[in-house]
């Protein structure tokens, strides 16, 4: 799924439930869960055993595996200087996304939390981008970054300034690819924050302003500390989309200029399925990678929330 | 999984060897599509978009009517080439191949090693088919030890195409097209902005390895080795750094620095708009490009010049017959179904196919004849422009180096040659960004070949 | 409009906004100060910089060669509206049929989430199935899984199933969740153990009271899944790059980037392609923000 990576909410309450079991049939009770437990069986565990298998394989010319070889897959990959640029850039990708499109989105949240006249109007004005897909965004984008007949190269020449390789020149590449997912990403996160402000009690403000609390102060230390559960929720669940990105790099630079864009998954791509690879098992080796960084980053969460949501 | 066992069972009946019945690599029985019922299905996966999508659309529209109750064809656009042998790969492993593919050039040797296709020269050998209309620079380019494994299609060879309308701007003759790169060098200095010219970018082209691979051999050197892979042996090693590729990326990273050439990436489609803006000198593409070319400058209000490929210095040798040519499937598919892609194959080599298919397209013709068909030659006579490619094609001499690289990891070396043509352009030392990526080209080859054995 | 409204939604389920109190009013009547001033500006410049993309895409979706490709740049049709980019778009590819294909998948992807979620949380919540625990663990590692790990294998499933280019390939391993059998649970575990004593007393079996009781009590948890499931769905990328190969299959956010092949100078043609795309997006934001909100925000929020 490419949208968001769902979570559990960090702040579910824990309320009391009496003993639900109320039937003896549990192996009827097993019936209920089959269809799940099959779409389960079949396209995440399954493939997620066979990722691991494929990752100890060769691959023939279809891709077919040729046999084992070991950590081979797993060797060539850590004493590729080619894979270290992988992990950079997928680094790089998620710092510049995530950081700018949470800070933008709370400074925006926080100013559109004031009862100013206009405000409908800029509030629908920040959600419109929500309504772009990935694909979307990024094609229009890509007419627009394109150095020659791009209208932001367009615009810079009214000021007399030269083009900007925004997609073709290594440097800034990255930084186009992040704009444009920034800019994706934006409309979710001010939704979410909005929503989290939205929640912050009339009571706790008007206490704080009794007190004496006013504007960026009011802002600072009554309601930002509110928003913690958003922002951390925010900040794990957009990592993990950094992480999964695609379509923007497939659509806009193929993972170039001098693989400047590469991310991970890209890379898992174009070593299975781009220039008549089918490098299943090298690629497979990669997915093992971007897996166990996945679960990793899912861990901190699940650590962090664990005694609210599991054990209730 | 049925159709899987379906076709498994199909197999075995024809090993079992009933009447018309062949087994893998015979050619099937002449009356095989006679004696089927029905009418034959050939699915035909291609990756022709556009103008030149509509052109082979008509075609297959028109061989349906005239074959009609019996044969029709389904063309599919697949996406771009590499797309499409991609996915015949994926297909040959879940036993789906279509009845009929279009692949690039360099995905010949490939296709060979994939054991999954019927040679055309079996239905040449059994129908004693006469060749000699062919193009025999084109045929050539898909003979592998005198065996003509597909059918040629769409034969294009690179050209340069250049602004007339800004050539006169900037004082230059826009009826000499400049043939060589000091030449082009120089008109592209004398066009650029930075230089006082009328065009934003002097040269641009996209960072195409295919550029690369055509200015080697218009200079009589080898793209791989041993002998461009034709001589019978597979191929061990690539050669894109020798000298005529490193002052070929010279003379091109010295545009690119002084600000008289754009980089607009990789991809043809950018560097094909921003000439067709009319914003730039001079620029290096297909001639399969030619028509849209056309219309855009009719469109744009400017006048299209083309000329010969840029040599280095002038020589007998010249740029390598690309494009894609046509394969059948063999496994898994009906003898009938085999004919039935040969019958149009067949239909789509004959001059007044060929003919339209030249005029729709730009794409060089295969049949020589189509040359004399009266659409071609009064076309020929409205649009000049179209008889560069064949000049170009006939003044080149049929050798190792025009026939160019025939190796399975083609596709592999084409991204890794890009990668250095890219590097350097932006900044690094065109011999050592080569020379990088002849070398991490070693283990590729190493696994192919292994993998071949 | 005020956050009283927004709370109100996002707590209650309750999609209309409330009113702002009458002090809430008066004090937006207070006069233009400094920092209002700020406000606004800060808010301009960013909805400037946030809508130009947008602006930029529908403009742009009307302009021809000599518009679009102008140096430097031209922000408005001048050289004429060109409406023939939405009917070029039309003929390069068959955009209704692929809108099709984007229904019916998001559709039996939603449809199927909500079924196995809603039979699993069951399972979980109300009756004794042996090994709970287990089970809701095995869901919520589920999640943890990120669909680009195990794509490989997923792809050479559909491969050899010969399903490659259909679209039960495309639907089927998306049919089950763990974020939605997780979001169903939390909201079974909020109704009261009475409800299924009373449902027994009147003779009503499992299904029954899980059809006739559960759901519809269930319907803002429902709705915001039924969201969540079709909108991931619909801008999926990845995976119907992989699994389809014809324009006749391909989902509408294939088809668009097909626009941008090398014959296709305009592009005006591929902007107006892009248009035609998110018309049904662009009004659900537009209109149903608050309805949305919840859906969207379902993770978050609870």
């Amino acid at each position: 799924m490419t949208i968001t990576k769902p979570a559990n909410p960090p702040a579910a309450k824990a309320s009391p439930q009496p003993d639900r079991q109320t039937d003896r049939g549990s192996l009827r009770a097993l019936w209920y869960l089959v269809p799940a437990l099959l779409v389960f069986a079949l396209f995440l565990f399954y493939p997620l055993g066979r990722s691991v298998f494929l990752s100890f394989q060769g691959s023939d010319l279809f891709g077919r595996p040729s046999g084992f070889v070991g950590f081979d897959q797993y060797t060539r990959l850590f004493t590729d200087s080619g894979f270290w640029n992988v992990m950079w850039v997928t680094l790089g990708f998620t710092v510049l996304t995530v950081v700018p499109s949470i800070a933008i989105a709370l400074a925006l949240a926080l100013l559109l939390h004031q009862k100013i006249r206009g405000i409908r109007f800029f509030r629908t004005a920040f959600a419109l981008p929500f309504a772009y897909s990935v694909a979307t965004a990024s094609v229009i984008f890509g007419v627009m970054f394109n150095q020659a007949t791009g209208v932001l190269n367009g615009m810079l020449a009214f000021f007399g300034l030269d083009r900007v390789g925004w997609l073709t020149d290594p440097a800034w590449a990255l930084l186009s690819v992040s704009l444009a997912t920034v800019w994706m990403q934006l409309g979710y996160n001010l939704l979410v924050l909005s929503a989290g402000l939205g929640a912050v009690s009339d009571d706790v403000v008007e206490a704080a302003r009794l007190d004496g609390a006013h504007g960026w102060r009011m802002q600072r230390s009554i309601i930002m500390p509110l928003l913690t559960p958003q922002l951390f929720f925010l900040l794990v669940t957009g990592t993990i989309h950094a992480l999964q990105s695609f379509g923007q790099i497939h659509i806009l630079t193929k993972g170039g200029p001098q693989d400047s864009t590469t991310t991970l998954v890209y890379s898992i791509y174009e070593q299975a399925f781009a220039n008549n690879n089918s490098n299943f098992g090298y690629a497979s080796a990669q997915a093992v990678v971007l897996l166990i960084i996945v679960v990793a980053v899912s861990a901190i969460q699940f650590g962090v929330l664990e005694r609210k949501v599991f054990y209730r | 999984m049925a159709a899987a066992g379906a076709a498994a069972l199909a197999l075995t009946l024809s090993a079992c060897g009933g009447p018309g019945s062949a087994g893998a690599g015979d050619a099937p029985a002449a009356d095989a599509l006679e004696n089927a019922d029905g009418v034959t299905v050939v699915n035909f996966w291609h990756s022709m978009d556009g103008t030149n999508g509509e052109t082979l659309n008509k075609l297959i529209t028109d061989f349906n009517a005239a074959n009609e109750g019996k044969i029709e064809v389904k063309g599919v656009y697949q996406g771009d080439y590499d797309t499409t042998i991609t996915k015949y790969k994926a297909a040959v492993q879940s036993n789906s191949t279509p009845s009929m593919v279009q692949i690039y050039d360099i995905g010949t040797q490939f296709m060979i090693d994939s054991g999954a296709v019927m040679p055309t020269q079996t239905f040449i050998d059994r129908d004693e088919y006469d060749v000699s209309d062919l193009q025999p620079n084109i045929a050539g380019y898909y003979s592998i030890n005198d065996e003509l494994w597909s059918m040629p299609f769409n034969t294009s060879m690179p050209v340069m195409y250049y602004n007339k309308t800004l050539f006169e701007a900037a004082g230059l003759d826009p009826e000499k097209a400049p043939e060589t790169l000091a030449e082009v060098g120089e008109a592209a200095n004398k066009l650029s902005k930075t230089n006082g010219g009328p065009a934003e970018f002097g040269f641009n082209a996209a960072i195409y390895g295919w550029l690369l691979e055509q200015e080697i051999a218009a200079n009589g050197a080898l793209y791989c080795s041993p002998d461009n892979g034709r001589s019978g042996e597979r191929v061990t090693d690539y050669s894109f750094n020798n000298d005529t590729a490193v002052e070929f990326v010279d003379w091109w990273k010295g545009l690119v620095e002084t600000g008289v050439a754009g980089n607009t990436g990789r991809a043809t489609a950018d560097a094909q708009n921003a000439f067709k803006s009319g914003t730039i000198g001079i620029t290096l593409e297909s001639t399969g490009a030619l028509g849209g070319m056309q219309k855009a400058a009719e469109e744009q209000g400017f006048e299209l010049g083309v000329g010969f490929y840029p040599k280095i210095e002038q020589n007998d040798s010249g740029p390598i017959i690309g494009g894609a040519s046509l394969w059948v499937s063999d496994e898994g598919h009906s003898d009938a179904e085999k004919e039935a892609a040969w019958q149009f194959m067949q239909y789509l080599a004959e001059p007044a196919t060929q003919a339209t298919w030249h005029t729709g397209t730009g794409y060089f013709p295969i049949s020589k004849a189509a040359l004399d068909e009266p659409e071609d030659v009064a076309w020929r006579e409205q649009y000049p422009q179209f008889d560069v490619a064949v000049q170009q094609l006939e003044g080149t001499e049929l050798t190792a180096a025009t026939q160019g690289c025939s190796a399975g990891s083609m596709p592999q070396a084409r991204k890794a040659a890009e990668d250095a043509l890219e590097g350097a352009l932006l900044g690094g030392d065109s011999k050592a960004e080569l020379t990088e990526s002849v070398e991490a080209l070693k283990t590729e080859v190493e696994n192919y070949n292994n993998s071949v054995q | 409009m005020s956050r009283t409204a927004t709370a109100a939604a996002t707590r209650s389920g309750d999609a209309r906004p409330v009113r702002g109190t009458l002090a809430a009013r008066k004090r937006q009547r207070r006069p233009l100060t400094l920092g209002r001033v700020l406000t606004y500006a800060a808010l301009t410049l960013g909805a400037v910089v946030v809508l130009f993309p947008v602006y930029f895409g529908f403009v742009g979706s009307f302009m021809g060669p000599a518009d679009i490709n102008a140096y430097p740049a031209s922000l408005w049709p001048f050289n004429g509206f060109r409406v023939e980019n939405f009917t070029g778009a039309l003929d390069s590819i068959p955009l209704g049929r692929q809108y099709m294909n984007s229904v019916v998948m998001a559709g039996l992807i939603t449809l199927g989430q909500i079924v196995t979620s809603l039979l699993a949380a069951y399972a979980l919540v109300f009756l004794k199935v042996r090994g709970r625990v287990f089970w809701f663990a095995l869901f919520l590692c589920s999640m943890m899984v990120p669909a680009e790990a195990i794509i490989i294998p997923n792809y050479l499933t559909m491969s050899s199933a010969g399903l490659i280019n259909t679209i039960p390939a495309l639907v089927l391993p998306f049919l089950a969740h763990g974020f939605g059998i997780f979001l169903l649970r939390q909201a079974f575990l909020s109704f009261p153990v009475e409800l299924w004593e009373a449902a027994r007393i009147d003779g009503a079996g499992h299904m029954r009271f899980l059809l006739s009781v559960l759901v519809p009590l269930s319907k803002p948890t429902l709705a915001a899944l039924g969201i969540w499931s079709f909108l991931s769905a619909w801008n999926m990328y990845f995976w119907p790059l992989l699994v389809t190969q014809t324009p006749q299959m391909q989902t509408i956010q294939i088809g668009i980037t097909q626009l941008r092949s090398a014959d296709n100078f305009n592009a005006g043609l591929v902007l107006a392609g892009t248009v035609l795309a998110i018309i049904p997006t662009l009004l659900l934001v537009i209109f149903g923000q608050r309805f949305i909100v919840r859906g969207l925000t379902a993770g978050s929020i609870k």
